[in-house]
């Protein structure tokens, strides 16, 4: 029984440090700068974008090239919400954007999860530009290449307009958002834990041999790309009014390629790893920028170098670090 | 009762006649071998069989229900499995996540979002039922990457045995390992399909001390026609038609596999 | 009849470049199995390069109408680039997944961007109109620019080239082998090595040509790159990836499409292509010309 003793505690351990890394992401604005919060806060949402991709690319095996195009989806329908219809509720905002999203997914995924590899990952770059020109031509509906502004929403039906815009964002937006961001992550890890996990799991290691085992692969496939573009609808609902203003540049294909970067940063073999990516990404986007214009040479050279030398990302290297450690005892 | 049958298969790669009018019936409770040399259509046929392939005309049946290129996944559903020549494997896997895939599967979970795999009893326990029939209930946590090749192709195997299904088809189960273990994994094979109620058992196999000892019933393939179809022991009648299917060698192996049956030291399992 | 001239023409200009930058696509990734999406990149940079190359030309006193004579010169020049991006980048990943190789030339997007805004700045830039000193010329009633007829003529002389190299020539012969089965080069005794960096510069110049020609008749964003992997993209899935008569066609389609929605209804420009790209990929995925080789 020792094996079970010592996985129980394993796993103990590993709830605990997301409880301190949950509290302490939840008193960051106590002690940190408005900036830092400000930062934290898109991570946030880029973190719900990146656990829905990557339940495409590191669970089922499918890069998405166009995911971009469900967080704009997201993003725009906060706009057209609050500029147009005058809806504030933020609840109301984030089932819409399920809604919508979900859609789309299972009519765009019905082609899309035809194919796999490159094929998939350019037919979904398809769509994502698809839809980029289409906002940026139909400018009397969307604003065009201006986009367009993103009022403030109620949180829980509080209207909340009187508060400063920043110690609105920083505070109450803040902890709304990293609240959906928890629950979200728990449920996420509640889908790659279950039997449905496991059977995108087969159908990413050898998908021949997972359908002579019964998987019906296309259908599996199907699924995970609805989960994954409501997934990213989410983030890009939450980034929205984080922002003020949505662009058609949120769902050109480099921005989906910025999504594929942080899950690769991170590690798309490891659970947590998108949001590592994405917490890294973002920070050191920033601090790059700060220093130079040319930040996407940098960045650039630092995906090649993932490609190339580190796959696994961040997580992948200190899991191999760790085992090291413990060969080495 | 007849469990799967083939009517007049064709099959071309271009210009190139893979199965040339292949017929035959498999009875419940049969264990058939199909044997050849290389290039004689095996390996087609049972992907033809298996639903992988669409042949260019004729019909596959499963009991009374026709299967021709109805695709690996229904076609497990229906009850048909099979094993891989090659070793197919899900690389990242534990052996007993392997297994789970399979039981999965055929107890209709996969759409089980929300549902924790790990706390399902009856997952676990039915996937370590098959690991203990297989002998790898001891490398349960092993990836399936860091085994074995032998342990590899029986993990591929017992997959197909998780499925519970009526019909097997192995594609070459003891490919790649040692003479000595062959007669083991064999014996294995018959006893988990007896545990697990397999009715039949196809399997393509070039050991023909393994196939001599084991089968039912032996059908030869040859430049994808079928030269015969008979019981070991009447095989000495197409001795001939065998003989120039299987070259000089395997005619000698085929004349010493007569010779244990002679005297009584072969014998069907 | 004047109009549906000029609409053609117009395309089939545009086709004209866009071949050559899906040719560079196609030839890697027939060969290497790469999906190059920096070929767009190449492009860009060789339509940067020939504005120095022109107008340092212009201002050193040589008769302007010879101009095209360095701008082809310049793209030609840049081909460099192909065997060090080969060898520093490219090499590494020929046995991993077609992700992995995608998301390496997507790198080397991100970085050949910054390379040229480091280089050229961020602000367009033009020729100056050098273009019109060949005049127009009339043709069935409309009015042509004559060195667009010049550019199609060079693509035209390029594509039948790369027909000639690739059916009549040993080089040819190890490309279309090495298409059908990677194995194949290997197993004949050649040096993939050098196959991989020839045949990995040849598609860097077809795009840096592209991009080098196309410069005359239209102004230069730091973006045209980065748009015109898209179109390239449409063109080879039209055409099917990996044949190179499939980018011939495909290029046309993708070309006079994109003028005639611009003269009709310029808002579904790129709409109406994706929409082709898609219904392509779902009725036909391998393409117009897929299953043939290079």
């Amino acid at each position: 029984m020792k094996p079970w003793q010592e996985i129980l505690s394993l796993k103990s351990t590993k709830v605990l440090i997301l409880i301190v890394v949950g509290l302490l992401f939840l008193g960051l604005p106590l002690f940190a700068s408005q900036y830092v919060s400000y930062l934290m806060l898109t991570f946030f949402a880029y973190a719900v974008m990146v656990l829905g991709l990557n339940l495409l690319f590191g669970y089922t095996g499918l890069l998405s090239f166009g995911h971009a195009f469900f967080m704009a989806i997201g993003a725009y329908t906060a706009a057209f919400l609050t500029g147009k219809f005058s809806i504030l509720y933020m609840e109301v905002i984030l089932v819409v954007a399920v809604i919508i999203s979900s859609i789309l997914a299972a009519l765009i995924g019905a082609i899309c999860v035809r194919y796999i590899k490159i094929y998939f990952a350019m037919l979904t770059l398809a769509f994502g530009m698809l839809f980029y020109t289409f906002l940026l031509k139909f400018y009397y509906l969307t604003g065009g290449d201006e986009g367009m502004r993103v009022l403030r929403p109620y949180l829980l039906g509080f209207n909340l307009s009187e508060i400063p815009k920043m110690q609105y964002l920083t505070r109450s937006y803040y902890i709304y958002t990293l609240v959906i961001l928890a629950i979200l992550t728990f449920v996420m890890w509640k889908i790659v834990s279950s039997p449905f996990g496991l059977c995108l799991k087969a159908i990413r290691d050898n998908p021949e041999k997972a359908e002579y085992l019964g998987v019906s692969v296309k259908r599996y496939r199907w699924y995970a790309f609805i989960i994954s573009g409501a997934y990213a609808a989410i983030g890009g609902a939450l980034l929205a009014p984080a922002i003020g203003q949505v662009d058609p540049g949120l769902t050109y294909w480099t921005h989906s390629g910025t999504l594929v970067f942080m899950t690769l940063l991170g590690g798309f073999e490891n659970f947590f790893g998108p949001l590592i990516g994405g917490v890294v990404y973002i920070f050191l986007q920033d601090k790059v920028m700060s220093l130079t214009t040319y930040w996407r040479f940098i960045f650039g050279a630092i995906l090649a170098f993932l490609v190339i030398v580190a796959p696994g990302g961040i997580a992948g290297v200190i899991s191999s670090l760790v085992k090291k450690e413990k060969g080495g005892e | 009762m007849v469990i799967l049958s083939a009517s007049d298969l064709r099959k071309y790669y271009g210009e190139f006649c893979a199965l040339d009018g292949v017929s035959f019936k498999i009875n419940e409770g049969e264990f058939v071998s199909i044997i050849g040399p290389n290039g004689a259509g095996k390996t087609t046929l049972i992907n033809v069989l298996t639903g992988l392939l669409t042949p260019n005309t004729g019909k596959v049946f499963y009991k009374d229900k026709e299967i021709t290129g109805i695709g690996p996944e229904k076609l497990s559903k229906l009850g048909v499995a099979r094993s891989f020549q090659l070793v197919n494997i899900f690389p990242n896997f534990t052996v007993l996540e392997f297994l789970m895939v399979a039981v999965v599967s055929r107890l209709g979970k996969g759409t089980n979002f929300y549902s924790s795999l790990l706390r399902d009893q009856k997952v676990t326990s039915e996937a370590l039922e098959v690991a203990m029939l297989f002998g790898l209930v001891g490398k349960r946590d092993v990836l399936t990457k860091n085994l074995p090749q032998g342990d590899k192709k029986m993990l591929d195997v017992a997959s197909a045995f998780a499925l519970h299904p009526e019909v097997i088809l192995l594609d070459e189960p003891t490919s790649g390992v040692s003479t000595s273990d062959k007669n083991k994994i064999m014996e294995t094979l018959v006893s988990a399909s007896k545990k697990i109620g397999i009715k039949s058992i196809i399997q393509v196999e070039h050991d023909m001390d393994i196939v001599f000892s084991f089968s039912d019933r032996i059908i030869a393939l040859h430049q994808g026609k079928i030269l015969s179809d008979s019981a070991p022991g009447e095989i000495e009648k197409n001795e001939e038609v065998v003989c120039t299917v299987l070259g000089q060698k395997e005619c000698f192996k085929i004349f010493s596999a007569l010779m244990h049956e002679h005297t009584g030291k072969g014998g069907k399992a | 009849m004047e109009t549906i001239v000029s609409i053609i023409f117009s395309g089939v200009f545009n086709a004209s470049t866009l071949f050559l930058v899906a040719a560079g696509l196609q030839v890697v990734f027939g060969v290497q199995k790469v999906f190059n999406l920096a070929c767009g990149s190449f492009y860009a940079l060789g339509a940067y390069f020939g504005i120095v190359v022109v107008k340092s030309f212009v201002a050193g006193g040589f008769p302007k109408p010879l101009f095209i004579v360095p701008l082809i010169g310049a793209g030609l020049l840049l081909g460099f680039i192909g065997p060090i991006v080969e060898r520093g980048l490219i090499k590494f990943v020929y046995d991993r997944d077609e992700t992995f190789q995608l998301l390496l030339t997507f790198a080397l997007v991100m970085m050949i961007e910054d390379v040229i805004k480091f280089i050229w700045g961020t602000s367009p830039q033009t020729t100056g109109g050098i273009d019109l000193i060949y005049g127009r010329i009339n043709l069935f009633g409309a009015t042509l620019p004559v060195y667009n007829l010049i550019v199609i003529l060079c693509s035209l002389i390029i594509a039948a080239l790369i027909g000639y190299i690739l059916l009549n020539t040993k080089f040819g012969r190890i490309i279309r082998a090495t298409a059908d089965k990677k194995e194949m080069g290997e197993a004949l005794g050649i040096n993939m090595k050098m196959v991989y960096i020839k045949v990995f510069t040849l598609g860097t110049v077809l795009g840096t040509l592209g991009g080098a020609l196309v410069i005359p008749a239209t102004a230069v964003v730091s973006e045209m790159g980065v748009e015109l992997i898209v179109l390239a993209f449409a063109v080879v899935v039209i055409g099917g990836l990996g044949s190179m008569k499939g980018a011939f066609i495909g290029a046309l389609i993708v070309g006079v499409l994109k003028s005639v929605a611009i003269s009709t209804y310029p808002e579904l420009e790129m709409l109406t292509i994706y929409i082709i790209v898609i219904a392509v990929l779902v009725i036909k995925p391998q393409g117009l010309f897929g299953g043939s080789k290079v």
